[in-house]
């Protein structure tokens, strides 16, 4: 059936088509398409001002039309509006890109371990090849650069000290009073001491001062490579024949390693001061039999576990921030993101190991 | 208030300089930086629907000057008027609004990295209007076409080549119709060809738009292609003021120093130029692109 003159909608648009008139105006096409007329025409004749909003109307109603299967015609185009035309290409602008689709469940939940796995196994590779690289270096003719490994450590060493050994006096009081709430029923408080030592040293102690150490330094490691690699830096290096494994990831996985157990050891001190001070004070115990008892509780497998522990910690933690932080994308928003993801992958990863280790340990036994 | 004036303007001083109907007047501008002198005494007035440059070697106070005109940074001595009024003397919401009137076109195009280009240009539309979603997302793919970067709207700014993050910046500049539109260096560290381009852009919207532009560059065949008036400045001091023919005709030896030192003789063009300025041709050369 051809369309009779009846099926065509006009619609005038008024002298001012720009911001202020266009919503209304969008209303009014809208009723147009929606309403299924054949035909519709947009009269710009009386049009003396118009812009940017007048225009993505036509272009909206253009494409609007066109899913309906409608025909448009555009009418009384004066030279301003045209020019105004003559900037843009109508056929590019009504082609909209297809938006991608939404991840489903089982994807988000892969969306969520895939940077996970990459980062552990990223870290991996990393970690051998910057170890490698340093051993390597003398018989290359390279320094070791001892003096920045001993200034890794100090910045990640005696930067956390305070926090370290404020939280570990903070958590051995905590444990001690929660261990004798529970002991006191059986009159076995002076037991608060094995609870505390053993307990410290061999989990809570390298375990809290892992995660405090991917927090603090993790995080920063993975920000200060993340804005070399933005600044090219680490660009500049490879160019100047100076590998950023060997040069900025090798001082920072020993300093770490070598950093970490020492502020385990601090935090485990700490924690045992928290639960002899608490011991003595509140629950009444003889301040050397104290000493003596978490003496005769902790073994030097538990103190050598705990430094183990925190030697393994402190490598994690800086070669998965180094991997992230040299696999920064996208300016300032990718050093974000790889802080973040730094510090979450890092914590994950040694919560992993730890269990590996308990695991060891039982089998082993 | 938040924004300060040091000391005013006599009122006859006023009145002797620029036309009523300028859009845009720097009355003795001075600007000091930890006792360091940036800009010292520059007067300058833009028409409207004019191209007006900023000419000037690096570190001359040219984007010092661009920041105070658009209301980023007041002056430490002297007033910067729009439409009559002195923009660091009107309340701070009014200067928003006013603001709203504005583009600023970033020397590095001051994307924002977390967000697509076309987030980016709606961004000012989706602040500032209440015009529905639909037409805002075509307003601004209809910025990205003029610019010829629509194909790259769903891109982050870090995917964008230098060339496209100008475009796009100066997409984001236009993208709430702006009667004044701030350039801060639009072609520098580009190819000839893209600085071309980017030069042709800025006189389509001159000529379409009627947009009053001011444009900071040290490119010279590019300030001489685009500007209807222009400025000299060098060490923070106005050298020479007036449209291209008056800065060209300048017998002052530091402006043609200026112009002849950054202009390489390869170009057949630039030795036409370099010849009128040396009294050898009398004949003015065709500005670069000036026909397109």
């Amino acid at each position: 059936m051809s369309p009779s003159a009846t099926e065509s909608v006009a619609i005038l648009m008024p002298s001012r088509f720009d911001r202020e008139t266009v919503p209304a105006l969008l209303q009014e096409v809208r009723r147009g398409i929606h309403e299924g007329q054949h035909r519709i025409c947009l009269d710009l004749r009386e049009v003396e001002s118009f812009d940017s909003a007048g225009m993505a109307l036509v272009v909206g109603a253009l494409r609007a039309a066109r899913e309906a299967g409608l025909q448009i015609e555009i009418q009384g185009v004066q030279d301003s509006v045209y020019d105004f035309f003559s900037l843009v290409s109508v056929e590019r602008l009504l082609e909209e890109p297809q938006a991608l689709p939404r991840p489903g469940f089982i994807e988000g939940l892969g969306g969520l371990a895939l940077p996970l796995a990459e980062g552990s196994q990223k870290g991996a590779i990393l970690i051998g090849r910057s170890m490698w690289g340093w051993v390597l270096s003398p018989f290359r003719g390279q320094k070791l650069r001892l003096g920045k490994i001993a200034e890794e450590i100090f910045q990640a060493g005696n930067g956390a000290m305070f926090i370290v050994a404020l939280i570990g006096f903070l958590l051995g009081l905590i444990l001690a009073m929660q261990a004798w709430v529970q002991l006191k029923i059986f009159g076995a408080d002076i037991f608060v001491a094995d609870m505390v030592a053993v307990g410290v040293t061999r989990e809570i102690g390298p375990l809290m001062t892992g995660v405090l150490v991917a927090a603090r330094s993790g995080s920063s490691i993975a920000a200060r490579l993340g804005t070399m690699v933005i600044n090219e830096e680490v660009d500049a290096l490879e160019q100047m024949g100076i590998h950023p494994n060997r040069y900025l990831v090798a001082p920072k996985v020993l300093g770490l390693a070598m950093a970490t157990p020492c502020l385990t050891l601090v935090f485990c001190t700490m924690a045992i001061l928290g639960g002899w001070l608490f011991g003595v004070t509140t629950v009444g115990l003889d301040a050397m039999a104290y000493i003596e008892q978490t003496h005769q509780a902790l073994r030097t497998a538990d103190i050598l576990a705990a430094v183990i522990k925190g030697a393994t910690f402190g490598a994690l933690i800086a070669a998965v921030a180094c991997s992230l932080g040299l696999g920064v994308r996208g300016g300032p928003e990718g050093v974000g993101r790889a802080t973040t993801r730094a510090v979450v992958t890092s914590i994950f990863l040694i919560i992993l190991v730890d269990a590996f280790f308990v695991l060891f340990v039982k089998l082993g036994a | 208030m938040f924004f300060r004036r040091t000391r005013s303007i006599p009122e006859e001083y006023l009145q002797n300089i620029g036309a009523h109907d300028d859009l845009l007047r720097a009355l003795f501008v001075m600007t000091q930086f930890d006792g360091r002198t940036v800009l010292d005494g520059v007067d300058l007035a833009i028409r409207r629907g004019e191209i007006f440059v900023i000419l000037g070697p690096s570190g001359c106070g040219k984007t010092t000057l661009l920041h105070h005109m658009a209301g980023m940074l007041p002056p430490t001595m002297g007033s910067i008027q729009i439409d009559g009024k002195d923009i660091y003397g009107i309340p701070p919401a009014e200067l928003d609004e006013l603001r709203t009137h504005m583009g600023f076109s970033f020397q590095h195009g001051a994307l924002l990295n977390s967000m697509s280009v076309l987030d980016n240009i709606c961004l000012p539309l989706r602040e500032a209007t209440q015009l529905p979603e639909m037409l805002i997302r075509d307003i601004g793919r209809i910025k990205l076409d003029m610019v010829g970067l629509i194909h790259a709207q769903d891109l982050e700014p870090s995917d964008l080549s230098g060339g496209m993050r100008k475009r796009a910046a100066i997409a984001r500049a236009i993208a709430m119709d702006p009667d004044l539109v701030f350039f801060d260096e639009p072609s520098a560290g580009l190819d000839p060809i893209t600085a071309a381009e980017i030069d042709n852009l800025i006189l389509k919207l001159k000529t379409v738009f009627g947009i009053t532009m001011v444009v900071v560059t040290h490119d010279i065949p590019s300030a001489f292609t685009i500007a209807d008036h222009m400025i000299l400045l060098l060490d923070g001091q106005q050298l020479a003021k007036g449209s291209p023919e008056e800065i060209l005709s300048s017998k002052d030896p530091r402006v043609v120093n200026f112009i002849g030192r950054t202009m390489p003789l390869a170009d057949p063009a630039k030795v036409d130029i370099l010849n009128y300025v040396a009294g050898v041709d009398s004949r003015l050369p065709e500005p670069r692109g000036a026909n397109s």
